[in-house]
């Protein structure tokens, strides 16, 4: 398993926090923090979505957001502290 | 567009001028209180309303007039309970990517989480498999609210949307203002395929020798049957036709090797199993086509073409995707495909030989009954035959769906109707309703189970007084017969709850009597062609036919849930003859 951290901007609509809490519930992915706030344009939420996941779980949880008509957009936030790997010999299960 | 926006008029008068503006021609619905300042303008509108029995018929109807029109399916009910039986029809049409658009009365915004009378949160339940929904309590908001739901119903990958209108909103005064166009910032459903992509499948052809056409329901969604026979014929490679694609190529083509899945024909998921490229198109991966997916085509390389992204490596990674609508898709590739074969094109010969072989030694077919009794797989059979070629089947769910499915020989799309994704038992009578609605000058069968049936045929009323002339072939092997046959395969013959008894109750030509339907009954083999031709030359009033069949026929072959596609059995305990095939 490895974390990501999704920015997600959603339209401000009355129930969108439910449809992407739904959305991840029922397609059985784990949250493990979320975040969801103001932009500078009202009509606009943005979230900050962590994700576990494995492998190419994190393209379905990409695309399956995606397809929520709420969702304008999503992009995978890489830590700006992040220490890179020298090689992907790090197993990703201490996560 | 007759209403010119600016009008000032109520919010139920906006909705009903919405829909005629979307293009609705017709509606299924039954009206309650919180829908009923609607009702009022449906009275005087040009759409056909017809008023079902449940709502869950209109919802199935919705369907059935979706699946044949190609069209958006519509369906109104009130709030609370009439809301909630849509239920399954959405989640049925999610599946199967059907369009649909239902409209639901809510209680008045005031009342909105007070649990008031008949109050349901429609909005919250169908978030699941609705491809978007809407709460709407401004009655300014209703054209959008329709026009995007008809959009987003009918493009991209077709689904259904709900608009849940709270009362006062249909009660207040309003302007019209049917929107011009629709733009969302979170929907943009890609038409037209990547063209690297495109070069990139051409090219993993050609390197292919044992290449499969894996065709599933998108084909038919995508209008692209012309161009599938275009391209299979093209290649000269085989072609497996999914239980959603079933008619999308046709039947009798020497290409064609049949259903592959649960079910399918050692052609079909020995050609999937064999193959060393799935070039896949409107299919998904579903569990009843793979079987164990860690043991499905081990040696194939995909080529997956698909409207949704998100079908793109959910349950098989795809070598090559190609996101796109299927038509636009096979138009960029058929081109590319030629130019490829012009400079390589590989020897399919030895392949073709292999699955026909297959297809030669191991047709589907059926035991007869030794007792006299009717076989159920020759009714269908039999209907098929003596039913004009361009004739519509709808099947509920279970044995009589996948006998349906195997002994109909579908030559065209949009003649062949089911619940696959779902499999919602009940299904074919409502759903035949509403595709005898969309082709009311075609024969509609619907092919039903005695179980299905029991489930919503009260829509024979509607049907009857409505001018909509169905006919129901009843396989009526007194028994949930799917079920029956897992326990007598993997429960040791306990047949727990599977006897319906419905051989002695109800009486089912005496049933379809008092719905206004002609009834009539079946229970030798002699004498299953004239009752068929009877049921075929009565046209005026829908008709139900009680086949009475032999209870212990089974669905053969099959491929047992959770096992691999390897271990598919021609009959109980018999697997095909490997070491004779050359595969």
């Amino acid at each position: 398993m490895s974390k990501h951290t999704l920015e997600v901007l959603v339209e401000n609509s009355p129930g969108v926090l439910a449809r992407v809490s739904g959305l991840f519930a029922r397609r059985a992915y784990n949250i493990d923090a979320l975040k969801v706030g103001p932009t500078e344009n009202p009509a606009i939420s943005k979230m900050e979505i962590d994700v576990n996941v494995e492998g190419h779980a994190l393209e379905q949880v990409i695309s399956q957001l995606d397809k929520l008509i709420n969702v304008i957009s999503i992009k995978e936030i890489l830590p700006t502290n992040a220490k890179l790997a020298p090689t992907d010999t790090q197993p990703d299960y201490q996560n | 567009m007759s209403t010119p926006n600016g009008t000032s008029m109520n919010g139920a008068t906006s909705l009903v001028k919405s829909l005629e503006a979307a293009g609705v021609d017709v509606m299924f619905g039954i009206p309650g209180g919180a829908i009923l300042p609607a009702y009022d303008p449906i009275f005087d509108s040009s759409i056909r309303h017809i008023l079902v029995r449940h709502e869950q018929g209109a919802g199935h109807a919705a369907t059935g007039y979706a699946q044949v029109s190609g069209r958006a399916g519509v369906c109104i009910a009130t709030s609370g309970p009439g809301a909630t039986n849509l239920v399954t029809p959405l989640a049925d049409a999610a599946m199967d990517s059907v369009p649909l658009v239902a409209i639901t009365g809510q209680v008045p915004s005031a009342a909105i989480g007070t649990d008031a009378f008949q109050e349901a949160d429609i909005r919250g339940i169908t978030m699941p498999f609705t491809k978007h929904n809407y709460l709407v309590t401004d009655p300014a908001e209703i054209p959008r609210a329709i026009a995007e739901a008809f959009h987003i119903a009918t493009t991209g990958r077709p689904g259904p949307v709900l608009v849940d209108i709270a009362k006062d909103a249909l009660q207040k005064e309003t302007v019209f203002n049917w929107p011009t166009s629709v733009s969302l910032k979170g929907y943009q459903p890609t038409l037209a395929p990547n063209a690297q992509s495109i070069s990139d499948a051409a090219a993993l052809i050609t390197q292919s020798h044992r290449p499969v056409f894996y065709v599933g329901g998108g084909v038919i969604k995508a209008n692209a049957a012309k161009e599938l026979r275009e391209i299979a014929e093209l290649l000269g490679a085989p072609v497996v036709t999914t239980l959603m694609a079933l008619g999308s190529f046709p039947y009798s083509h020497p290409l064609h090797m049949g259903m592959p899945g649960m079910h399918g024909s050692v052609a079909a998921v020995t050609a999937l199993q064999k193959s060393d490229l799935l070039i896949t198109l409107g299919a998904r991966f579903d569990d009843r086509v793979t079987g164990k997916l860690s043991t499905f085509a081990v040696n194939a390389k995909v080529i997956h073409c698909d409207v949704d992204p998100a079908e793109i490596g959910k349950n098989r990674f795809a070598d090559v995707p190609v996101v796109g609508d299927l038509k636009h898709t096979l138009i960029a590739l058929i081109p590319a495909l030629k130019a490829a074969l012009a400079k390589n094109r590989p020897d399919l010969s030895t392949w073709l030989r292999q699955v026909n072989n297959l297809k030669s030694t191991y047709p589907l077919g059926y035991d007869k009954p030794t007792d006299g009794s009717v076989s159920p797989q020759y009714v269908i059979e039999r209907i098929a035959k003596l039913s004009a070629p361009d004739s519509i089947y709808v099947a509920g769910v279970g044995q009589h769906q996948m006998w349906a499915a195997q002994f109909v020989p579908y030559e065209h799309p949009r003649t062949w109707l089911n619940s696959g994704g779902l499999g919602t038992m009940g299904y074919s009578v409502p759903a035949a309703m509403g595709a005898k609605v969309a082709a009311p000058d075609t024969t509609v069968w619907s092919i039903d189970g005695d179980g299905c049936f029991q489930m919503t045929n009260q829509e024979l009323v509607t049907c009857a007084l409505n001018n909509i002339p169905i006919k129901v072939a009843i396989i009526n092997n007194e028994s949930l017969g799917m079920v029956r046959q897992w326990q007598t395969l993997f429960y040791e013959g306990r047949y727990s709850n599977t006897n319906l008894d419905s051989k002695r109750v109800p009486d089912f030509p005496k049933l379809a009597d008092a719905m206004g339907c002609v009834g009539l009954s079946c229970d030798r083999p002699e004498d299953v062609d004239k009752t068929i031709e009877k049921a075929l030359s009565i046209n005026d009033q829908p008709v139900v036919v009680d086949f009475r069949v032999h209870r212990d026929a089974m669905v053969w072959p099959m491929v047992a849930a959770g096992t691999s596609n390897d271990d598919i059995m021609i009959a109980r305990e018999m697997a095909p003859d490997w070491d004779s095939q050359e595969l």
